[in-house]
């Protein structure tokens, strides 16, 4: 009860500070873009259809609501998205760790992986591992494109993690080591739980750039949300109203993501 | 002392040397031993070696040579002996080094729970007994940052504690302290040494030195310049660095 309470009251702050310039503001915003809209649909002859959009969202078929190609092409967006999150926290991870270890293998591995990934396009990543390595390993179009995705965000996840570790005062290594903690209890309990509080910020604007990214896989012939925008603007030619929609759903999906994360954040902060 | 035996010192200290990157030397060809229940006050200026010395005690720096053993363990490459040292060695820091996100009461619990596996009834009774020693038993859900120094220092005291070690090395515990905290701290530190723990203490706290340290080890240059009773040390130095040094900080 008083977890959502207080998550209203943290919205309620940041969305109405002062509610009446507020509203003026966004009011006065709407007429401009309304103007330029128009202006600019009216040079170019177009003829708005709005009405045809909603079937792309949702029918009814007997008297039950049926996800039309857009929605459909988001929840498997969602799918993307939530495969390739797990795994690139798993590659983020461990990349940090070697690139923190000892071992000159494991950091030399980590900066390799780094520099290649962060050097090159995503575009690149995804046709490599689709045409020449997926085809090799055996994997999929689904499996090559989450595992491109995957390793892409990794990476600059693991840079952000591992900042987030070196930041952290190496008092807090000592105190845990003359405690007699070895290494992995000293990463669980006491390290990893203060970085990654720090981090969430950062963290949170590459999980909003992977859900970004995972348009991408459109390329790889994948029917995520941007794929299926492509389809219906190109048979509809719609393509005002449709690519508006699309745009309009990727920002109903990460606002509120990224507003959650700002409330965890805020839960999760050490009392001082 | 030469009556006693090998088994009387928990701790030798054989020429051990230990430079940084730069060349320099923090302590060098250092020979000490401290003996069961004994109290040890380190003194010396900045930059002498004090805190070098102490860290090497518990594995937190490497020398680069000579020996060093602590309670018959060999502090030396293997893993298992440095982590036998640490459990056994309690160390309090200047900077307190308390984990800020956990409660008073986690920060005691947490090494009994993952090193001496107890469960977390079993921690928690301990810590709460040594809140109370410490005499904080009512700031056990706290979080560190609601402390002052004085409380903080006083609950890193009974985390050390909180593994039961043979040894209590302290490194300059009181002086990122604020005045009117530091005897809150001394205090504590007294009625341990009084109970008997062996105590290797860095500090500048003459007083406590007096009153509680059978030993006072003079250091410069990462080398000892002279050592003796409280008293030989303070009253009658020999060594004009000692005296000199002393007269500053008096």
């Amino acid at each position: 009860m008083s977890a959502v309470a207080g998550a209203w009251r943290f919205v309620r702050r940041r969305l109405f500070r002062s509610p009446l310039r507020d509203v003026l503001e966004y009011v006065l915003l709407l007429v401009v873009v309304f103007v330029l809209v128009s202006i600019s649909s009216q040079r170019l002859g177009y003829y708005w259809q709005w009405y045809r959009v909603p079937r792309y969202l949702f029918t009814l078929q007997q008297g039950r609501p049926v996800a039309g190609e857009l929605i459909q092409g988001l929840l498997y967006t969602f799918r993307i998205a939530a495969v390739s999150l797990v795994l690139s926290l798993v590659f983020a991870f461990c990349t940090a760790l070697l690139r923190l270890s000892q071992s000159l293998m494991g950091t030399a591995l980590a900066r390799v992986y780094l520099e290649v990934i962060r050097n090159t396009p995503l575009v690149v990543q995804i046709y490599l591992l689709y045409f020449v390595i997926g085809p090799i390993l055996g994997l999929g179009r689904f499996a090559s494109a989450v595992v491109a995705l995957s390793l892409f965000e990794g990476s600059y996840m693991s840079e952000i993690l591992r900042a987030g570790i070196v930041s952290l005062h190496r008092g807090q290594w000592e105190a845990a080591h003359s405690l007699g903690l070895s290494t992995l209890d000293t990463y669980r309990d006491v390290i990893l739980p203060q970085a990654v509080r720090r981090i969430l910020p950062p963290l949170t604007g590459e999980v909003v750039s992977l859900v970004k990214n995972t348009s991408l896989v459109s390329l790889v012939a994948l029917n995520d949300l941007s794929m299926q925008a492509r389809v219906v603007s190109a048979d509809t030619f719609l393509t005002f109203e449709i690519w508006f929609t699309t745009a309009l759903i990727y920002l109903a999906i990460l606002v509120p993501m990224s507003l959650l994360v700002r409330w965890i954040e805020h839960r999760v902060a050490i009392p001082s | 002392m030469s009556e006693a035996g090998a088994q009387d010192y928990i701790i030798t200290i054989d020429r051990v040397t230990k430079s940084y990157p730069g060349g320099i030397e923090a302590v060098r060809d250092f020979t000490a031993r401290v003996r069961r229940r004994e109290v040890v006050v380190i003194m010396g200026p900045s930059g002498s070696g004090k805190s070098t010395l102490l860290r090497c005690l518990n594995g937190l720096e490497r020398p680069d040579s000579g020996a060093i053993v602590v309670d018959g363990v060999p502090l030396d490459e293997d893993r298992a002996h440095r982590n036998e040292i640490r459990q056994e060695v309690g160390m309090v820091f200047q900077q307190f080094n308390l984990f800020p996100h956990m409660t008073v009461l986690d920060n005691i619990n947490l090494a009994q729970m993952r090193v001496r596996r107890k469960t977390r009834e079993e921690a928690t009774e301990r810590s709460l007994a040594l809140l109370r020693t410490v005499g904080i038993v009512e700031k056990a859900s706290a979080y560190p940052a609601q402390l002052s120094g004085g409380q903080q220092q006083r609950v890193a005291i009974a985390r050390a504690l909180a593994m039961a070690p043979k040894v209590m090395l302290f490194d300059e515990p009181t002086s990122a302290l604020d005045p009117e905290m530091i005897n809150e701290v001394l205090d504590v530190m007294r009625d341990l040494a009084r109970g008997g723990m062996t105590m290797v203490v860095v500090t500048h706290e003459m007083g406590f030195a007096r009153e509680v340290a059978d030993r006072v080890i003079f250091m410069d240059g990462g080398q000892i310049v002279e050592t003796g009773t409280p008293a030989e040390i303070f009253e009658h130095p020999k060594q004009e660095r000692t005296r000199r040094f002393l007269s500053q900080i008096l």
